[in-house]
């Protein structure tokens, strides 16, 4: 039963994302603002510490690859950083996880270093030639702060996700 | 201990070796779309339009109510839009069976001929770092991949990948998409041939290079495609001229081209099917 609600969620939570496209970049006096949602990873970031490792991993992979194959120019680049992150996490963060407080700090701050690995990463390959300072103004930040807004009522629905019986067949 | 780590170690560098093998795979200049890729895409994209839907639904409904307030004004001036319309549908008809006798009496194929497909925009990128969006038609309706894309304003992009029930497309202002596209610069009664080297994201444009210096190109000089290279049929407007310079050796010109089509507003577009016999010329 977890495992379905789990699956659906990740879904609505990519399709979300992608439509998160068609109100951002936002014109700003004349410069364009991205607003770039990361409930996904978010999500996934917050499985490994209500769900376990073996949960977090598991949507990282599938739903990794699914985004890879459906924004379709560079394979890997997702796969790789969502399992990568939460590994990451719930090996240099582990001891952090006390209250939300210190738990909301540890996903935002991990949001934005896989947004400038993306960066990064598009940077090396030559996809993309945005400056550095253009990056933190005009995204990083911008996206920052959307991400903070929308990790609470994510925080709700995993917190609720996590109470959810596994098997409808267990009645304990 | 030990052991562990170095196991560790291992599936790191196997990870590190296949990620370097699947960005290699990506930029390699691929032909097809394998079945896997496919199947991944359409059940992404359809399951996209299956959770759009409710919310189109919703938007359209209060689009309605907004458009409604001042409504008799573009009734009237469409109205009378209206009137002239058999006139030129008239004309229209004329022309084209003139012009079908003249190509038929000369035997010529022509590169301005294609055929249109509508398709409706499902997504864009959904981490906004590359402009691309996925179309809801496929190899199904007949797209192949490298035919031309464009909005009723002008040339977007060129399809990259073709999935049974939808496409991926890629926007020309994006620096993945080196198709090294032809253009044709109509500054007046003179005519410039370039190539379409990048976009510019700092003025957002394209820039157009290897230009013959003939003469400075004016601003406002509009730029189509010349369909010398790909699918790309002849005369599809892509935009205007902005800036024109010398290169750094004075041989040639590069122009900065502003887009004619709006590239964060795409919602219908229509994908341009060349006509094959024009393709052997």
């Amino acid at each position: 039963m977890r495992t379905i609600f789990l699956f659906l969620i990740s879904f609505l939570l990519l399709y979300v994302d992608i439509s998160f496209t068609n109100i951002s970049p936002i014109d700003v006096a004349g410069l364009n603002v991205y607003f770039v949602p990361k409930l996904l990873f978010m999500y996934i970031l917050l499985l490994s510490y209500y769900l376990g490792l073996k949960w977090s991993v598991t949507t990282a992979l599938i739903l990794g690859l699914m985004t890879d194959v459906y924004i379709g120019t560079i394979y890997g680049l997702h796969l790789f950083g969502f399992v990568l992150f939460v590994l990451f996490m719930n090996s240099a963060f582990r001891v952090f996880y006390r209250d939300y407080v210190t738990l909301f700090f540890v996903i935002i701050m991990n949001t934005f270093l896989f947004d400038t690995y993306i960066y990064l990463m598009y940077r090396v390959i030559g996809v993309i030639e945005m400056p550095v300072f253009d990056y933190f103004a005009l995204r990083a930040v911008p996206s920052l702060l959307l991400n903070s807004i929308l990790y609470i009522p994510l925080l709700i629905v995993v917190i609720i996700l996590s109470k959810i019986r596994k098997s409808v067949f267990n009645n304990r | 201990m030990r052991f562990l780590n170095r196991n560790r170690m291992i599936i790191v560098i196997v990870s590190v070796i296949v990620l370097i093998l699947l960005i290699g795979f990506s930029l390699s200049d691929r032909s097809h779309t394998t079945k896997a890729e496919q199947f991944t895409a359409d059940t992404t994209a359809t399951t996209q339009r299956v959770i759009d839907a409710p919310f189109n639904f919703i938007g359209n409904i209060f689009s309605g109510i907004f458009s409604g307030f001042g409504a008799d004004k573009k009734i009237n001036e469409l109205e009378a839009k209206l009137d002239s319309l058999p006139q030129l549908k008239a004309d229209n008809e004329r022309l084209a069976e003139e012009n079908k006798e003249l190509k038929e009496a000369l035997d010529v194929s022509s590169k301005l001929d294609y055929e249109s497909i509508n398709a409706r925009v499902i997504s864009r990128a959904p981490d906004q770092w590359l402009n691309s969006f996925v179309i809801d038609k496929g190899q199904k309706d007949g797209i192949e991949e490298g035919m031309a894309v464009m909005t009723p304003k002008g040339l977007i992009g060129i399809v990259k990948r073709v999935n049974g029930m939808s496409s991926y497309v890629e926007i020309i202002a994006t620096n993945t998409a080196k198709e090294n596209i032809s253009v044709e610069i109509r500054d007046g009664k003179n005519k410039h041939y370039g190539t379409i080297e990048k976009y510019d994201e700092k003025t957002d444009t394209l820039l157009v290079n290897n230009i013959v210096n003939e003469g400075r190109i004016n601003k406002n000089a509009k730029v189509y495609t010349s369909g010398l290279t790909g699918d790309f049929p002849e005369g599809i407007i892509i935009g205007e001229v902005v800036t024109s310079e010398n290169d750094s050796y004075g041989l040639s010109q590069n122009a900065h081209v502003s887009l004619a089509s709006d590239i964060d507003n795409i919602d219908t577009v229509f994908v341009l099917k060349r006509d094959p016999e024009s393709l052997g010329d």
